[in-house]
């Protein structure tokens, strides 16, 4: 999702992060705190646990490092892999403890800073925000309960009453539907 | 699903199908561990998955980005600088030496008992993980049973309720401040009342709903409290005041915690026209 230079930076500071550079480490942070913290915020609906979390993803950058390859995919998408991992196996194990408590508190955090969204309005974010907008709701509304909320097929088709095989076929059809539009719209998306 | 038998049935082009659903991290467990130890056999598999992993790591784009406290940033680079010092410490020089073809075999020994060695501990390392995750789903099926058991006492008690002769009923309207709520009340001959509510926001901590019973001319009648749950459902048992039996109109007020002896919160829901 970053320009061509940034990519083959990203690669390089991942390169010297494997050496044990903490000063790269340090700019990756910089670089990706933001868009890292506030899907995670959106995962988790807590900045606290939202903090925890961002903390033990670089933590995990910095111990591997070397396991990155990149030619099996961008920084961007192993940075985003790893964080929304993690954020959804934290979710997981407190919905299993507090289920009762978190499920009716998943709307979007409100202390997001105006400021640092207007940062993130990106060529890129837009060109996204309007692909998923052109999704079918029957397509959407299953991608996002499995990407935001961490749920299963089983779990989104027992939530919106529909047979598991709809739901699938319809996941599919949606990151497929996704795919296209973004490969449609911009070249750098990569696919 | 047993996972050798199922393995036995599924073709590649069953796996390909599953590819975004795991990329997604949705599958059920028994699928997501089938769908792992096809991608270590399957180069091909392994070379889409990364494809959908690209696909879904693009809808992070579509969130708001937040800034984390300064600290975290200080934490981190803590945390590895002693963690680099940790490491410095274990650091063992490097010698050269001549090796005789003796203790090369015996080296391929040694080599060999640590690929074991590691084979035990990722093996290890996949039973825990495996445990985990089971352990997870038991908790997760257990809230989910005691959730379902509180609403089937619940169904149980308003059927006991709604199969009473002489059973009166009260429907109660969201009032501004929660518009889309509703409410029915119902008692019985001996004033044996039951309220159930949908939709009502969920009370702060420090505060619960509360019922009241109104008849023109006298003071607000104040029944008990109760909060609803995650959903917005509630449900609260109560005895309707003599005085209110034949001509009472109901409404639900947002009280301090334990209740008031009259309303001083902002109304809820109201039978009144």
């Amino acid at each position: 999702m970053q320009p061509e230079q940034a990519q083959t930076n990203d690669v390089e500071l991942l390169k010297a992060i494997a050496r044990q550079d903490e000063t790269a480490l340090g700019q990756l942070y910089d670089r990706y705190r933001v868009i890292l913290f506030g899907l995670l915020v959106r995962i988790l609906n807590s900045r606290e646990e939202a903090e925890d979390v961002l903390q033990e993803v670089f933590l995990q950058v910095w111990r591997r490092a070397a396991d990155f390859d990149e030619n099996r995919g961008r920084p961007f998408t192993w940075l985003v892999t790893l964080a929304r991992s993690r954020g959804i196996d934290r979710f997981r194990s407190l919905a299993a403890r507090e289920r009762v408590a978190l499920a009716g508190s998943r709307e979007p955090s409100e202390e997001i800073s105006d400021a640092v969204a207007d940062a993130f309005r990106s060529e890129q974010k837009n060109l996204v925000t309007t692909a998923l907008s052109q999704l079918p709701e029957e397509q959407k509304q299953p991608l996002m309960l499995a990407y935001y909320d961490g749920l299963t097929q089983s779990e989104i088709a027992k939530k919106l009453g529909a047979p598991l095989g709809t739901v699938k076929t319809r996941m599919r059809a949606g990151l497929m539907k996704l795919r296209e539009l973004l490969a449609t719209k911009s070249a750098s998306f990569g696919f | 699903m047993d996972f050798e038998a199922s393995k036995k049935v599924m073709s590649h082009e069953d796996y390909k199908q599953m590819i975004p659903g795991h990329a997604l991290s949705a599958l059920d467990a028994a699928e997501d561990r089938m769908l792992a130890h096809h991608l270590v056999e399957c180069s091909e598999c392994r070379k889409e998955f990364d494809q959908w992993q690209e696909t879904v790591a693009v809808l992070a784009l579509d969130v708001a980005g937040a800034e984390p406290s300064p600290q975290i940033r200080e934490r981190i680079i803590t945390q590895i600088r002693a963690e680099k010092s940790a490491g410095q410490t274990n650091v063992i020089s490097f010698v050269p030496s001549q090796r005789s073809v003796w203790s090369s075999l015996g080296s391929l020994g040694a080599i060999a008992a640590a690929v074991l060695f590691a084979a035990l501990i990722l093996y290890a390392l996949i039973l825990w993980r495996e445990n985990r995750t089971f352990r997870t789903e038991i908790a997760t099926l257990k809230t989910e049973i005691q959730t379902s058991q509180v609403q089937l006492d619940r169904k149980t008690k308003l059927l006991a309720m709604i199969e009473k002769p002489g059973v009166h009923f009260a429907e109660l309207k969201g009032m501004p401040m929660a518009p889309t709520a509703t409410a029915k009340v119902m008692y019985d001959a001996s004033g044996h009342a039951m309220i159930v509510t949908k939709g009502l926001p969920a009370a702060p901590a420090d505060k619960e709903y509360q019922l009241w019973y109104i008849v023109p001319g006298k003071k607000p009648m104040p029944g008990k409290t109760f909060s609803p749950d995650s959903h917005g459902e509630g449900m609260m048992e109560d005895q309707v005041p003599a005085e209110a039996m034949t001509s009472a109109v109901f409404a639900v007020t947002l009280e301090r915690k334990g209740g008031a002896s009259s309303p001083e919160g902002s109304m809820y829901l109201s039978s009144g026209s």
